[in-house]
């Protein structure tokens, strides 16, 4: 059987066999601790000058050209591997609820296999359909079992997200159409092909419907409103696998459909345009989460924010700018996804995020505090996380971007202004901490338990994981970067 | 050799002799349904006997039968067949509604007049001349007057009944005077007369074909539930039976469409109206659009909203209609009222289920419906995820096919407001999915069973919806083969 | 061309205007004089009008009527069949008859279904 049909049908037949009435959490963690090691089969399996590989094709709407075919390179590997361990991490941490614990568990299992599914297809239609696999499983997730002002927050992102996706598919249906009548495919490889000899000449509008396709579903600046909210109100593991995995679907999508595609012609008109909105993500977005009360609605922000930096190495349109990028997409996953899983269990203890009524944890909990610091270090791009990485090879990419000039030129200038983005970020960040954290003990908190040993492991695994490939850059790079550079 | 309209003849006597069954004969009134319902199956299995045949072949000119009408007598009997099976299960409370003289009075007629509307709808798509159009769609309406207002006890019934006859025979009104409009300019009432001398119309007597061409549209758009003509659709979906309901909903609007293609085929081939008649078809597709959706949202039924949202579906279909420029529009229409037919009918299938227990379709009598049923939930959250079109389900290739054909035909602004309307849908879908799940039970309810006849037929549209989901090829091959 | 139907226009002016002017000059004259009750009552040579204005028919005098409607309509089909009967079988043989026949069949199982039913029972 191919291993990447298996990696989709594993967590849905976990999920069938949850709702059927088997133990949901033994069998969700079993499937996802099977999963994990399934893409560890892979990665170890995986030719590095191999372009696509483990390929499956079926073909689905033969008159349109759709076919259902699975298939990875570097960079879907890369994002195979953030999925299944931010899945796996996610459903480890989760704490069943009260009622309807299969159904929680079914969900979580639901969006995992959108996001596996929407990383292993070749064919940009079944790419579309996985990611929207996702869309009810998160409705129900944060309707059913968050926690705030979870209603809202659930309209809000499923409302938002589907409009979204509805631009994203009238801009890959542009996308088909602008082959010729014979031609015409969904394929990713067939589509650059095309591009590369010339025969897919698409519209300036099909290039802005799917950035703002892709912009909406990546929470661009000004389409970011619906996640702050709907990641503060989900279920940690939610979160945890949204913030982490989910949303990268986007940044995923332009790397794959869009920087292989359009010519330079297209795209230089809207450059401008597009780095004032990602500047808008980094500062405005920045200051924005400077200003927040809650743990959560700052993490939330905060993840908001980090996605300005991809998007600027994605519109550097240079080597190390898109491989920054793509190092960014794994790095902040794999931190976000730690920090939700945190502020989660933090949630459990302390039934509330405000800062204002926390303080002094470190004194109760020293562990928890420890490893809240190394996730938050991570996110704010300390050297020896891979943020780091990420964030320079963006900004080195971002700096030599654009059309030499007398002076700067707006690459560079935009480039310098979202350096101060890390700033930023280090501000809000550390005052978090330090108000959690620090500061007198307050008294109602002394007997808060610490940190329990399976939610330790999880963390652990996933601060290991930035820290590899903070020292080691290279160990992604090499898989991401012969995707990302055509030949 | 048969002739080409067997089925709908031997459609005919079924109906035939079902009613003499009724008259003559004291059995119980369900076994005339079960008979219905294994007869039109067979009948059904009869089609796939008969290949499409080139027009040229059939002598009568009046009808056709190109894949297109092939496909939809299929889609009608399998409708009929479905409805038939809801009656069944509706008769106890339609029992309530009427005077019991005798018992199980009127439910004989009840089983055998869809079998009728089914045969008018049959002739209806293969239809190719106004006359035939007229009469078959007169056999429709009129049967579906009387089933419309049949419980004579519930007011709701009887009102759903008058509005549905005034307005009904009102657009049929104005159907036959846009047919001795276009008949008096052209000379004929055969389509493919009109289209022969269509493209000789002196340009003084076009404006005069446009408005007889308008008012066989306004009947149409009644027929179809298309905005300004949706005035009788919610009161009369909501005081129907609920098996009539979702008969209207699809079998009479799907007729309604073929109806529509065929009349508009001879309009858009010809250059000096196709303009203005896609301008016509776009702005009743985006009004159309726009109210059905938007009024669905503050919806509180369940039967209501899904009226509304039949008129939302309408203005997909309208688009689509709009869009008959592109090459994949017919096949993306047939293919979306073929998803159409299956969710719809998973829908009214829950709701009768659960309003015959909980004793109304208000969206709230479906509170916690996910732990009092758990098999009728899940039924009806895929039915309302594919009617919202989320991947995966029959819904949504429906939907991205259509959006596929608007875009090929250059039908941008039809398609920024089908997206946002496609958001809007998510809301109002999702309202009914945040009731069964999210919402704790009345105290006062009670847990559903579904008989195990019931689960099958679930289990079977679900399997269906998310299969075609994905491999839509039996139902496009269908649709395309000749 | 618009010119051909200046006298559809004159007619539709005519035919509103009449209505008009008769609505308009009924509320001018007919309501001259002061209203009583008595004055409203229909005129029975002095003796109080009975019974009320819309007398109750039973229901089954519709189902009757329409039952002879319907039966009746028959022969309407017919007349025109008849005169053409035997010019068209010459031509085009006996498809006319089985037309005709089939109808009439139909209409004959109608008729059985209504008796049957007990819709010309008038005790019932």
């Amino acid at each position: 059987m191919n291993l990447l049909l298996a990696s989709i049908l594993i967590p849905v037949l976990a999920a069938i066999l949850v709702i059927a009435g088997f133990n949901a959490r033994r069998t969700a963690i079993f499937a996802a601790v099977l999963n994990f090691l399934l893409t560890l089969v892979i990665v170890s399996q995986f030719k590095l000058d191999g372009g696509y590989q483990f390929l499956l094709s079926v073909p689905a709407v033969p008159a349109l050209g759709i076919k259902f075919s699975l298939g990875v390179d570097g960079l879907g590997v890369a994002m195979l591997f953030l999925s299944t361990a931010v899945t796996l991490a996610a459903i480890a941490i989760a704490r069943p609820p009260k009622a309807n614990v299969s159904w929680f568990y079914a969900s979580l299992l639901f969006i995992s296999a959108g996001a596996v599914g929407a990383f292993v297809s070749v064919d940009a239609f079944f790419y579309y359909m996985f990611h929207e696999l996702a869309l009810v499983p998160t409705f129900l997730l944060i309707g059913i079992w968050g926690s705030g002002d979870r209603q809202t927050a659930a309209w809000k992102i499923t409302v938002y997200l589907a409009f979204g996706s509805f631009v994203l598919l009238v801009g890959l249906i542009g996308l088909y159409l602008s082959l010729p009548v014979g031609s015409r495919t969904w394929d990713f490889r067939e589509l650059a092909q095309a591009a590369r000899i010339g025969t897919l000449a698409p519209a300036p509008w099909v290039y802005i419907t799917l950035f703002l396709g892709f912009g909406i579903l990546v929470s661009l600046f000004p389409f970011h409103t619906w996640a702050p909210q709907a990641y503060a109100s989900a279920p940690a593991p939610a979160a945890m696998l949204h913030a982490g995995v989910l949303k990268k679907f986007g940044l995923y999508g332009l790397l794959r459909l869009v920087t292989p595609i359009f010519p330079p012609a297209i795209t230089e008109p809207f450059n401008n345009l597009l780095l004032v909105l990602l500047l808008g993500n980094i500062l405005y977005v920045g200051l924005v989460t400077i200003s927040q009360r809650k743990l959560d609605l700052m993490l939330g922000y905060s993840s908001v924010m980090h996605m300005g930096y991809i998007f600027l190495g994605i519109l550097s349109w240079t080597t190390i700018g898109l491989a920054g990028a793509a190092l960014m997409l794994v790095a902040h996953g794999l931190s976000i996804a730690a920090l939700f899983a945190l502020s989660g269990e933090l949630r459990e203890r302390t039934g509330t995020l405000k800062f204002s009524e926390l303080g002094g944890l470190a004194r109760t909990m020293p562990k928890f505090g420890l490893l809240f610091g190394f996730a938050a270090m991570a996110s704010v791009g300390l050297p020896g996380f891979a943020n780091f990485a990420g964030e320079l090879m963006v900004f080195f990419g971002g700096f030599s971007a654009g059309k030499p000039v007398v002076g700067l030129n707006n690459f560079q200038i935009a480039t310098a202004i979202a350096v101060w983005g890390v700033v930023i970020s280090a501000v809000y960040m550390l005052r978090a901490y330090r108000r959690v954290f620090f500061g007198p003990p307050l008294e109602r908190w002394k007997d808060l338990p610490e940190i329990s040993t399976h939610a330790k492991v999880c963390v652990v695994g996933l601060l290991i994981l930035l820290l590899i490939f903070g020292f080691a850059p290279q160990l992604l790079v090499k898989f991401v970067l012969p995707a990302i550079v055509q030949p | 050799m048969i002739v080409p309209y067997a089925l709908e003849i031997s459609v005919v006597c079924v109906g035939i002799f079902l009613l003499m069954v009724d008259a003559f004969l004291k059995t119980d009134k369900t076994t005339i349904a079960w008979t219905g319902v294994v007869v039109l199956l067979a009948i059904f299995g009869l089609t796939f006997a008969l290949g499409p045949m080139p027009k040229g072949v059939i002598p009568e000119a009046f009808y056709v039968l190109d894949p297109t009408a092939l496909f939809f007598k299929r889609f009608l009997l399998l409708a009929t067949v479905l409805t038939l099976i809801l009656s069944i299960d509706y008769s106890p409370v339609y029992q309530k509604f009427v005077p019991a003289a005798v018992p199980q009075a009127g439910l004989g007629e009840f089983f055998t007049l869809p079998v009728f509307a089914c045969a008018g709808m049959m002739f209806m798509v293969s239809a190719n001349d106004f006359i035939m159009i007229f009469v078959a769609l007169e056999l429709v309406t009129i049967t579906f007057y009387v089933l419309v207002a049949s419980m004579r006890k519930n007011q709701g019934s009887l009102e759903a009944g008058v509005k549905y006859l005034i307005l009904g025979a009102l657009s049929t009104g104005f159907l036959v005077y846009g047919i001795t409009w276009l008949y008096g300019i052209t000379g004929y009432t055969s389509l493919d007369g009109i289209q022969s001398v269509l493209p000789r119309v002196p340009e003084q007597y076009q404006p005069s074909v446009l408005f007889g061409l308008g008012l066989v549209l306004v009947a149409l758009g009644f027929k179809v539930a298309a905005v300004p003509f949706q005035f009788w659709v919610p009161d009369v979906y909501q005081g129907a039976p609920t098996p009539v309901t979702a008969y209207l909903s699809v079998a009479s609007k799907a007729a309604g469409f073929v109806v529509l293609l065929r009349v508009l085929e001879p309009f858009v081939t010809t250059p000096t109206f196709q303009v203005k008649v896609f301008g016509i078809l776009t702005i009743l597709a985006a009004v159309t659009l726009i109210l059905g959706n938007l009024a669905a949202m503050s919806q509180q039924n369940l039967k209501r909203l899904l009226a509304y949202s039949s008129i939302a579906h309408a203005g997909y279909l309208l688009v689509a209609v709009a869009s008959l420029s592109a090459p994949g529009a017919k096949v993306a229409i047939g293919f979306y009222l073929g998803g159409y037919l299956l969710m719809t009918f998973l829908a009214f299938l829950v709701l009768l289920n659960v309003a015959k227990v909980s004793g109304g379709d208000d969206i709230r009598d479906f509170n916690g419906l996910g732990k009092r049923s758990p098999v009728l939930a899940l039924a009806l959250l895929i039915s309302m995820l594919s009617l919202a079109g989320l991947p995966f389900t029959i819904g949504f290739l429906g939907k991205f096919f259509i959006f596929e054909a608007a875009l090929a035909s250059g039908q941008y602004v039809l398609v920024v407001l089908g997206a946002i309307t496609v958001a809007c849908g998510f809301y109002y879908y999702l309202k009914v999915v945040m009731a069964m799940y999210w919402q704790p039970p009345a105290p006062s309810a009670t847990n559903i069973q579904v008989s195990p006849f019931g689960q099958f037929l679930i289990a079977l549209l679900v399997l269906a919806i998310i299969i075609f989901g994905i491999f839509p090829q039996p139902i496009l091959g269908a649709l395309t083969h000749l | 061309m618009l010119i051909d139907f200046l006298p559809i226009l004159l007619h539709v002016v005519v035919a509103v205007g009449f209505a008009t002017v008769v609505l308009v000059l009924n509320i001018a004259l007919g309501r001259a004089g002061k209203r009583t009750k008595i004055k409203d009552t229909a005129y029975e040579c002095g003796v109080i009008p009975e019974p009320g204005p819309q007398p109750r028919f039973s229901v089954k005098f519709y189902l009757v009527a329409m039952l002879f409607i319907l039966f009746d309509i028959e022969v309407v089909f017919m007349y025109p069949w008849a005169v053409v009967y035997r010019d068209y079988i010459a031509q085009h043989g006996m498809l006319i008859f089985w037309s005709m026949l089939s109808f009439v069949i139909i209409l004959l199982f109608g008729y059985a279904y209504a008796v049957k039913k007990g819709a010309l029972e008038w005790g019932r």
